[in-house]
């Protein structure tokens, strides 16, 4: 089965560097979108269907935290999974995302093989 | 080497390598004349239970090999970022995450600011490398320096 999946981070190359470790993780991508920031990825989230976030906090514009506070006042973004993929290392700032719905954190550098855990722990291990 | 720079050196060695498949080395003796004149800095601040700014310099020719690093191209693919000191930044950035949790902890929150790149001239990298607190490294045959401030 293959997910559609939005990554979420200022960085061109952290970007591009989640899309490659996600398919030498084997992870099935239907149709990968990007953004920049929250407000971009808010834009793409209402007009595309998207399995799962990957998100980065510190962004300009909009940071991950904000867009995460938003999807969960809206109905129909609630549900989305996210997982923040980040440098910061901080269990209470790790614990205060996963109230405020967050599947999973991801810390910086990552394998695929950690990727691939995450994406089968949030998506229920449907990527086979 | 002060304790901060210590850690510092510990940090920036494993994130060069698990992220950039980067070796680093300190100098023997003191760091070779690079051969450009041209310089990048990134610089990123941070605050939380205390407050600082960590910076990376490298020769300006060294930033496409690192984002090709980091990418994980092959020889000869072609680098399709468009923004050439975007790797370096995202280097500084895991560096000073990484960094942060060995210094002070997995419980603090700190906030990190995005990091901004400056190009120095031959003149900006001596005064760079002759700053208090300034670490010199080899990368890949490569000088690199990295200072932590605080406050």
């Amino acid at each position: 089965m293959a997910y559609n999946i939005l990554i979420v981070d200022d960085s061109e190359t952290v970007r591009a560097v989640i899309a490659k470790t996600l398919a030498i993780a084997g992870v099935q991508v239907g149709e990968l979108h990007q953004a920049a920031n929250g407000q971009e990825a808010l834009a793409v989230l209402k007009a595309q269907w998207v399995d799962l976030v990957f998100t980065d906090i510190n962004m300009p514009v909009m940071t991950g935290v904000e867009m995460i506070n938003l999807m969960q006042q809206e109905d129909l973004l609630k549900s989305v999974p996210v997982v923040v993929v980040s440098t910061e290392g901080s269990k209470t700032r790790m614990e205060d995302l996963i109230q405020k719905g967050v599947r999973a954190y991801i810390r910086k550098p990552f394998t695929p093989e950690v990727l691939r855990d995450v994406v089968d722990k949030v998506l229920g291990g449907q990527n086979e | 080497m002060s304790e901060d720079q210590v850690l510092l050196a510990k940090v920036f060695a494993r994130v060069a390598e698990d992220l950039a498949f980067m070796f680093t080395e300190s100098p023997d003796e003191e760091l070779d004349e690079p051969a450009g004149n041209a310089f990048a800095k990134a610089h990123m601040s941070f605050h939380g239970p205390f407050s600082g700014t960590l910076s990376v310099a490298v020769p300006e020719s060294m930033c496409a090999q690192i984002a090709s690093n980091v990418l994980g191209l092959d020889p000869g693919d072609e680098l399709f970022i468009q923004q050439p000191y975007d790797a370096l930044k995202e280097l500084l950035n895991v560096t000073c995450g990484n960094l942060l949790t060995a210094m002070a902890g997995e419980e603090p929150v700190f906030d990190l600011q995005p990091p901004e790149v400056t190009v120095l001239d031959r003149a900006g990298w001596d005064a760079f490398k002759d700053s208090p607190g300034t670490v010199p490294f080899i990368v890949e045959d490569e000088p690199v320096l990295l200072s932590l401030q605080r406050g």
